[in-house]
């Protein structure tokens, strides 16, 4: 396309925002607000993935071997547990290195006490698995192995946490889904508005042979500068405030929540939220034109 | 240039037809009167020519071309091909006079350079060079015809359709638009006008296509208006 076709739609585009600039703050705003709250929560989420993520992490079985069990015996069900596709790793710990742990642990606590000649700690595997959800699954299989006494990890705390975030992560799309449906709702709603208030110049437009293309690209642009504009402004916001909180976390000191670096989550929201901008933008603006351009 | 073979067109389901079996051929270079009365199937035929409208049955082609056929993506290079005019004009009120001819020649995508000079010159032609900046809501009914006209040849189309274009006119200014097509046919595009003016038919002396209720019931070269009527 020629120079005067593209200087043609960019004009028309500025203009078509506009004539209709109150319309189009509106639909920019909602798709600020949709953005925000998305973004705000992407922000939530993420941090509450890495910090579930970093808990999961923690996340270990330990497999008590019975006292009565050979050396043999115990050698085979290591084998055996490493052998599992899901184990990630598999480490011994006899009775003896228990009780040190817990002596260790205890501190002086229990001096005196000969654990050479009693010691009722039970030797165990600790195993780590490739996905930390794994666990309950694999607890339950392992028990039925010859030699186990019983297998630990957290039962009940372990399922919490894995449905909590399971919630949030329900949740959190349901939501984002019903924001971004209103978005493209109000964006081709205030696109279909250009659109009836420039038929008339559409209509001229097929009659002396514009392609459709043509004719779309100033609506396109039209939604797509509104995507973006609703993107941008969030973006800023939740830098700030990410940004302040991020600060405030580390100025009191509460090294425990263990928040993400703002470069790696505004890296992410610029990833998401720009294309979803723009998408919105433009999705609102395809919608709104089709029957008029069947001339 | 144009023909219709057996040509049918229906409007709704069927139960108004508007063609009624058409048959006729337009050599290139012709100046065709389309007369009629009103809800003969004069515009119906025009809009068929340039395809705003599929026939129900038969053929018409246009630059040997069924445009009953014609895919939907190639309808905008038919159009370039042919320059339209209308009763009401159809411009673009709130812009210039040198916009709207010009914004005939962006939307087929010609450079800056061919629109500068190719405006001024069709300008020239319809007699409004020293209206290029003027508003279309400060020009007279005749003016914005004009304006139309140069619109309609800006692009250098093979074929002219004009639909009354004196519909809104008065007579001594209809007569200049007239005057205006026929020189413009007289550098050999093909016009065809849709009319219920009778001076302007009986005047010109140009081949009639009279239809009636749809039906093509006259074909006469230098024929007048009231022939049929």
């Amino acid at each position: 396309m020629f120079i005067s076709g593209f200087i043609y739609i960019l004009g028309e585009t500025l203009k078509g925002l506009y004539r209709n600039r109150w319309m189009c703050i509106t639909s920019t705003g909602v798709v600020m607000v949709t953005l925000l709250m998305l973004g705000l929560f992407m922000v939530v989420n993420l941090n509450v993935r890495h910090i579930t993520e970093t808990v999961k992490e923690q996340v270990e079985m330990v497999v008590y071997i019975d006292e009565e069990t050979d050396r043999a015996t115990i050698e085979e069900l290591g084998q055996k547990i490493l052998g599992h596709r899901e184990v990630d790793r598999v480490e011994y710990v006899s009775s003896e290195e228990h009780m040190g742990r817990l002596q260790q642990q205890l501190g002086g606590m229990l001096e005196g006490y000969d654990s050479a000649l009693d010691n009722p700690l039970l030797a165990s595997f600790e195993v780590r698995t490739e996905d930390p959800e794994a666990v309950v699954r694999l607890a339950d299989e392992f028990e039925t192995y010859p030699g186990v006494s019983a297998v630990f990890y957290g039962q009940g705390y372990v399922e919490n946490l894995f449905e909590v975030t399971r919630v949030i992560q329900v949740i959190g799309l349901a939501l984002m889904a019903g924001l971004a449906i209103t978005a493209v709702f109000l964006i081709s709603h205030t696109i279909k508005l250009t659109v009836m208030m420039r038929k008339r110049e559409i209509t001229i437009m097929k009659y002396v042979g514009a392609t459709n293309w043509f004719i779309r690209w100033p609506f396109l642009l039209e939604g797509l500068m509104m995507g973006l504009v609703g993107a941008a402004l969030p973006l800023g916001i939740l830098y700030y405030l990410y940004a302040t909180s991020v600060e405030w976390v580390t100025a009191n000191e509460l090294m425990f929540i263990n928040l993400l670096p703002l470069q790696a989550v505004m890296a992410e929201l610029v990833a998401y939220l720009i294309p979803l901008g723009t998408g919105l933008g433009i999705l609102g603006s395809m919608l709104s034109m089709g029957r008029f351009l069947r001339v | 240039m144009v023909e219709a073979k057996n040509l049918f067109m229906k409007y709704g389901k069927g139960k108004q037809l508007a063609l009624d079996n058409v048959n006729f051929f337009i050599d290139r270079g012709e100046f065709i009167f389309f007369v009629g009365s009103s809800g003969a199937g004069k515009s119906t035929l025009l809009k068929l020519i340039i395809r705003e409208l599929k026939p129900t049955e038969g053929v018409l082609k246009v630059f040997n071309r069924d445009v009953g056929r014609l895919p939907r993506h190639r309808l905008p290079y038919l159009r370039r091909n042919i320059g339209m005019v209308f009763q009401d004009f159809r411009l673009m009120e709130e812009r210039t006079v040198y916009d709207n001819v010009a914004f005939a020649m962006i939307v087929t995508g010609a450079s800056r350079r061919e629109i500068k000079r190719r405006v001024p010159h069709v300008l020239n032609l319809v007699g409004l060079q020293d209206k290029a900046k003027a508003r279309i809501t400060d020009l007279s009914g005749g003016e914005q015809q004009r304006v139309g006209l140069a619109r309609a040849i800006a692009n250098r189309p093979a074929m002219i359709i004009a639909d009354e274009p004196t519909g809104n006119l008065d007579p001594g200014t209809a007569l200049d638009i007239m005057n205006l097509l026929r020189s413009i046919n007289l550098r050999g595009t093909t016009v065809l006008v849709a009319t219920h003016n009778r001076e302007i038919v009986d005047r010109f002396k140009k081949r009639v296509l009279y239809l009636e209720n749809g039906k093509l019931v006259g074909d006469e070269q230098k024929g007048i208006y009231s022939n049929v009527h």
